[in-house]
């Protein structure tokens, strides 16, 4: 199961996931983004702290808009992950190329 | 041997009628030489009474075969058969008035041996006509048989045949004993000829013509009474024939048969259409039900259902309409109507009220047709009948009558009972082709878990200086792990394993992919961190861009004791040093294959050489195993294989293989499935 709520805050695009993000569901991350993506947003911040679990279907999602958020400079900022689930970023090597914080005001920072 | 010919029943009756009608007309003839001589010819009267029975048997016994033989058993044609008999009779009789009057006051007009031998041929016409009319009438109503009236008809045989016999004992005078068994024989003929349920099932047309035929039967029969009983002349028979009590007894059958026929017939024709309306119907029904071949296609249904409705109203137009999304467009079929009146009347119904209600009804289960009053030049009234398959409403029959009210609650039964049936064939139908796909997506899917069975290795490439075993396993048919060994000279050895992002049939096409990578690129005699630069730019132009693989590649030099090992994003693999009884993960960077796709990921590989000693062992495997969650929720994680090797790293490989994989099942709790793929592959250097 996957709930996402959108909310927006100081021009920032804030998407809460809670749940597990897997093969089935990935495509309802997806959607989230592209829609935020479309409606011109610059900065998208992805709080983590209900996600429970995340699959390589949903590091997926992230992973495929890397180049393209590059290309249009858009910031894509993680934070608040479970050590849980930021273990599966870093196994992948995902925590070298995204951006993901301990928590929300360090994300705002940097 | 002398070969009898067969025996033909049907000629050799007719040879012996024949034969024996001539014996008793010549032995009539010379008893009335004797009568008029005054002579005693010295023949017994027993003696024509014996071959006027034989006579009667002989013509039945040809009729009985001669009719089961053509048994073409339409009714016209039995009818038929009667009609013309008593036509040709009736002539016979007719042909030898018109002689004899002829002759006038001749003297040969008062011949006896003229009239004993016209009586003769009289008689012989007359039980060849009741007899075979008789017969007729037996197949008429034995046609639906039942045990009932099968004992009657014996019961009647028998009579009759006891009844050829009745004038031996009355020595031709008729007395109480005859007349009681004619009365008696007159009641079984009367009972028996109640049963006329062949009638029915003529056709209107078919009515008139046996009306016809049954009165031209009934005028024979009048004609011959009359003839040979009424306008009796003076004439000088030996012996009397024609009054045996068994051709009287006919003469009641077929008559009161023929008349009762010839009734009910009649009455019968006004409400012949609605009998022959049921039947279509029960054809109707027949064909609908019959369910339609899968190669067959699901409009002849509703063609047929079409038909069957527009026949059963009586309606004068009427049209289909589909729903469905197979025809966004709507489907419509028009019978009798054209495109513009249809468009009108469509209007009409979609502005009624009542039809509004009708449509949105909750539970299309329950819909049945309505009928509708229309204003319309042409059109007065309608009957919409609802195509209902699966609780969902597929299209509409829309039938149109010129009259007002012209459906009543019969035609709205029926109609709504065609449908239903119509229905289930269709849904039948759609379920069995659908079965049938799925029929075939299953062999396709055993075929795929086949050849990607065949794409993980067999024999695991390996020498004296280390052992080794692997296991894979995937969640659906087909699954997204990889592992392979490749031997690149005596001393050293490949092993890889790697995960497909994803799972199912996708994950699997991309893992065969790799396998054609790791065969080809490590005959390049590749270091791990070029392998993996080289691999992923491969990958980078043929993966979807958001799927990835994740891969750890590991060569093993047996002379030097080394591993050089490289990390692509893949989890970590367990190490055991036996020299400090210690399993730990090997730390590494890298990352997974297919994230970038371009020259910036040669910055996020690395790779690192290690030595290792007897009785060290490796644990490579994919996420699967690290993942997989118990009924808490909770998952088997790295720690748990990392307590394993440690304790169980005396073993040898296989056995440590089958320790983590029990636990792993035994973690996750029986019954329940590991909803990944998941695979490893153990080392153990001797």
């Amino acid at each position: 199961m996957l709930t996402i709520e959108t909310l927006q805050e100081n021009g920032h695009d804030i998407l809460f996931l809670k749940g597990e993000v897997d093969a089935s569901n990935s495509v309802i991350l997806d959607e989230a983004i592209t829609k935020l993506v479309t409606a011109g947003s610059s900065s998208i911040l992805v709080d983590g702290t209900g996600l429970e679990y995340i699959s390589s279907a949903g590091l997926g999602v992230f992973m495929s808009y890397l180049e393209d958020f590059q290309e249009k400079e858009i910031d894509l900022k993680i934070y608040s992950l479970s050590d849980r689930v930021f273990e599966v970023f870093k196994i992948l090597g995902l925590d070298q190329l995204m951006q993901i914080y301990p928590d929300k005001k360090t994300a705002l920072l940097a | 041997m002398i070969k009898l010919p067969p025996i033909h029943i049907g000629k050799l009756s007719l040879l012996l009628a024949i034969l024996v009608w001539l014996a008793l007309l010549f032995v009539d003839l010379v008893r009335l030489i004797g009568v008029l001589n005054q002579l005693e010819s010295g023949i017994a009267v027993e003696f024509t009474w014996i071959l006027q029975t034989l006579y009667f048997i002989c013509v039945y016994g040809f009729y009985k075969y001669s009719i089961n033989k053509s048994s073409q058993s339409d009714f016209l044609n039995l009818i038929w058969r009667g009609a013309s008999t008593g036509i040709f009779a009736v002539a016979i009789f007719v042909i030898i008035d018109l002689f004899k009057s002829s002759l006038g006051q001749s003297k040969l007009a008062k011949d006896p041996f003229l009239d004993t031998f016209f009586y003769h041929v009289e008689f012989g016409l007359i039980t060849i006509f009741v007899i075979s009319t008789a017969l007729l009438w037996q197949h008429l109503i034995l046609y639906q048989k039942s045990k009932r009236i099968v004992k009657q008809w014996q019961a009647y045989e028998i009579a009759m045949l006891i009844s050829m016999f009745v004038v031996f004992f009355d020595r031709g005078n008729p007395e109480y004993t005859f007349f009681f068994s004619l009365a008696l024989l007159g009641i079984l003929g009367t009972i028996l000829s109640a049963n006329l349920k062949w009638i029915p099932y003529l056709t209107f047309k078919e009515k008139w013509k046996s009306l016809l035929f049954l009165a031209i039967i009934i005028f024979s029969i009048a004609y011959l009474i009359w003839n040979t009983y009424v306008s009796t002349e003076d004439i000088i028979t030996p012996v009397n024939l024609s009054g045996s009590l068994f051709i009287l007894a006919l003469f009641w059958f077929i008559l009161v048969y023929a008349v009762l026929s010839f009734l009910v017939t009649l009455f019968n024709l006004p409400t012949s259409s609605v009998f022959e309306q049921k039947l279509t119907e029960a054809i109707n029904f027949q064909r609908l039900s019959q369910s339609i071949q899968p190669e067959e296609n699901e409009e002849e249904v509703l063609d047929i259902l079409m038909d069957s409705c527009m026949s059963a109203a009586y309606a004068d137009a009427a049209w289909l309409e589909m729903t469905s999304e197979e025809f966004p467009d709507g489907f419509t079929q028009e019978r009798f109507i054209d495109r513009k009146t249809r468009e009108e009347i469509s209007e009409l119904i979609q502005h009624n009220k009542t039809v509004q209600d009708w449509a949105s009804e909750k539970r299309p289960d329950n819909l049945s047709p309505i009928t509708l009053k229309v204003i319309n030049p042409k059109y007065e009234s309608l009957l919409l009948v609802p195509l209902v398959i699966n609780k969902s409403v597929f299209g509409k029959i829309v039938l149109c009558k010129e009259v007002r009210d012209g459906f009543n609650k019969e035609m709205l039964n029926i109609i709504s009972t065609f449908a239903r049936q119509a229905c289930i064939a269709v849904e039948n139908h759609r379920l069995l082709n659908q079965a049938i796909l799925n029929e075939r997506y299953q062999e396709e899917l055993k075929i795929a878990q086949r050849v990607q069975k065949s794409l993980l290795p067999t024999q695991l490439d390996h020498n004296q200086n280390f052992d080794i075993c692997a296991y894979s396993n995937a969640a659906d048919e087909v699954g997204g792990d990889y592992y392979d060994t490749y031997k690149l000279d005596e001393d050293r050895y490949v092993l890889i394993i790697g995960d497909v992002s994803g799972k199912g049939t996708s994950a699997a096409f991309h893992m065969s992919q790799m396998k054609g990578i790791f065969q080809s690129l490590i005959q390049l005699n590749l270091s791990p961190s070029d392998f993996m630069i080289k691999a992923n730019s491969a990958l980078s132009k043929c993966l979807e861009r958001n799927h990835f693989i994740t891969a750890s590649i590991f060569i093993i030099n047996t002379a030097q004791q080394t591993i050089c090992h490289s990390r692509a994003g893949h989890v970590p693999t367990l190490f055991h040093q036996k020299s400090l009884n210690k399993s730990e993960y090997l730390q590494i960077d890298g990352l997974g294959l297919g994230i970038l796709r371009n020259m910036q990921y040669e910055k996020h590989v690395v790779e690192k050489t290690f030595t290792y000693q007897s009785g060290d062992a490796l644990v490579l495997f994919t996420d699967g195993i690290v993942e997989a969650k118990n009924e808490k929720s909770q998952q088997f994680g790295f720690e748990r294989i990392r307590t394993l090797l440690e304790v169980y790293h005396e073993l040898s490989p296989q056995e440590i293989q089958t320790k983590i994989i029990d636990s792993l099942h035994a973690f996750v709790g029986g019954d329940r499935l590991i909803d990944d793929d998941y695979s490893m592959m153990v080392v153990k250097f001797t």
